[in-house]
């Protein structure tokens, strides 16, 4: 398979690209390819050997994203396979020199009946970063996906808070080849009339959890209602009448939420769900995320960010 | 005054008059009647029932006072600009129902926000229903949505739809991507006086206050492809998102 035209040609615009498809009817990583300045890790085994699971790792050199730098990941994840896609830490993005922009792009192949779970560490774009990452996923009406795309303010213990240059991440689900399902783009960039800090307030995280596919409608009726309850609370305190809104410092009151939610269907007959969230402190949405992802062990082996 | 200078004099009067008539015909004289019936809060597309999330941001105490409010309405027109100005853009420029379809699906699929979705359908469908109404000199507005209405395949969103009237209508897309600023600027501000954040007449001044950063969001983001359309603040879109879980509400979104 190795040498022909082609595959060469291939080879040199992708940094990675793994296959997972079954093999004597377990799901198998069948190919694995890496080079630099990213590397992939498969482990033996993660969690109970029960579960037909295979786990990938992406690693950067160095442990950040280096300015300039350019990923491109190509995963393709077989039918009635499972896969999951992961970081071992926060992925770092250093500083931009000469303006330059990082870049990381992953496209991923979902088949019929799988489950492609991306759940990796947040991003932390450090000072005058500027990073632009694309992930585009193509899917069958059966095919299964969680994605958790999320990102802190920075150093915080240094007083980073929101200091990169520009940050853009798109997403985009494609439902058989080419009917657009889910397109989302969350551009931040530091700007004149408003800093990205104090478009931020008092939040350190943003975070997008996306789950969507049959397989996982229990997951997304249960993330429906734990959010609608969690938020509810905040809202149930009845509106002041008139000239009572302007609130001095001094007087006391029920202050914004540490962490912010809010809950969407999404596609024909509500195939998925997006949940957004905006957090004071990164625990606070690991916890999250752990709660909410921990009906996936079935399927991952192990519960994520556990 | 000799001959020559009262001949000179009328040859300038003539360029001015007809400068004036190459400025503004009675078409666009017209025109213009259309154009501010357009822009209109009277015109009854329902735009009085969504407050863009300024309800939930009231009660999750992201606005408190009037630098609050008035942060949250330049937060919602920056979204606007980078979101939806594309929308409006490409519908103006391409003012057919081919073009208006595809803009559709996209944005249907884009409008990953529940909330906003479902009051940009609403409003948006209302808007055509108004305009196939009004606008009877140009028939293909009632056609377009008698074949679309009963299909179901289509969402009617509002940025496509306000976009392809305005184009359908002759107004350059540049001036139809600053009027949507105007309206979503307007329909915030009625939204802050009905939520009794602010009086009528400060809202008017407030909306005077604010006229020069819509306009700077207007240049900032209008005339780019869709496929640049993006969201800016991430906040606002959440907050937007929670309007289903107020304990009691004023508007649909």
């Amino acid at each position: 398979m190795s040498g022909k035209g082609g595959e060469r040609g291939e080879r040199k615009m992708e940094t990675g690209i793994a296959a997972v498809e079954k093999v004597g009817g377990r799901s198998t990583v069948t190919r694995c390819f890496s080079k630099y300045p990213l590397k992939l890790i498969v482990p033996n085994k993660v969690g109970s050997s029960k579960t037909d699971a295979v786990w990938i790792y992406t690693l950067s050199y160095g442990g950040g994203i280096v300015s300039g730098d350019r990923i491109s990941l190509s995963i393709g994840v077989g039918d009635g396979c499972t896969a999951a896609v992961t970081t071992q830490a926060s992925t770092k993005v250093y500083k931009s020199v000469d303006s330059k922009c990082s870049e990381q792009v992953l496209e991923a192949r979902i088949g019929r009946n799988a489950l492609l779970a991306v759940i990796p560490d947040p991003v932390t774009c450090f000072s005058t970063a500027r990073y632009s990452q694309k992930q585009v996923f193509r899917v069958f009406s059966d095919s299964n996906l969680v994605i958790v795309d999320w990102i802190t303010s920075g150093r915080h213990e240094s007083g980073e808070k929101w200091e990169f240059e520009l940050y853009r991440s798109t997403n985009q689900i494609f439902l058989e080849e080419d009917q657009p399902l889910f397109l989302d783009s969350v551009l931040l960039e530091q700007a004149s009339t408003c800093s990205i800090a104090e478009r931020m307030q008092e939040y350190h995280v943003i975070a997008m959890v996306i789950i969507l596919g049959p397989m996982l409608k229990h997951v997304q009726n249960q993330v429906q209602d734990e959010v609608k309850k969690m938020m509810s609370r905040h809202f149930r305190v009845p509106t002041p009448t008139a000239g009572h809104y302007m609130r001095s410092e001094s007087q006391s009151g029920p202050t914004r939420p540490a962490l912010v939610a809010s809950c969407s269907a999404f596609g024909p007959q509500a195939i998925g769900v997006v949940v957004r969230i905006a957090a004071v402190t990164t625990e606070s949405v690991y916890m999250f995320l752990r709660h909410h992802l921990a009906t996936l062990e079935p399927f991952l082996g192990v519960i994520p960010y556990g | 005054m000799s001959e020559q200078t009262q001949n000179c004099l009328m040859d300038c009067d003539m360029e001015e008059m007809s400068a004036d008539n190459v400025k503004t015909s009675p078409a666009d004289h017209l025109q213009q009647w259309s154009q501010w019936q357009l822009l209109d809060s009277i015109l009854p597309t329902g735009g009085f029932a969504h407050s863009s999330g300024l309800e939930a941001a009231v009660q999750a105490r992201f606005v408190v006072g009037p630098e609050d409010l008035k942060f949250y309405i330049i937060q919602v027109l920056e979204n606007t600009g980078s979101l939806l100005l594309p929308y409006v853009y490409c519908a103006s420029k391409f003012p057919d129902v081919e073009s208006w379809f595809k803009l559709d699906r996209l944005l249907e699929a884009t409008l990953t926000n529940e909330v906003s979705r479902k009051a940009s359908a609403s409003q948006g469908s209302a808007l055509l229903r108004v305009a196939a109404s009004i606008y009877v000199e140009i028939p293909s507005l009632k056609q377009m949505r008698d074949t679309y209405l009963g299909s179901g395949a289509a969402s009617f969103h509002h940025a496509p739809i306000f976009g392809l009237i305005c184009g359908l209508l002759g107004f350059d897309s540049s001036t139809s991507q600053r009027a949507y600023m105007f309206i979503t600027m307007r329909d915030v501000v009625s939204a802050a006086t009905r939520l009794n954040l602010i009086g009528p007449l400060g809202a008017s001044v407030l909306q005077h206050q604010i006229a020069h950063v819509a306009e700077q969001m207007t240049k900032k983001w209008m005339d780019r492809p869709v496929e640049e359309a993006s969201q800016t603040s991430p906040l606002v879109d959440i907050v937007q998102g929670c309007h289903g879980y107020l304990f009691s509400r004023l508007f649909c979104s």
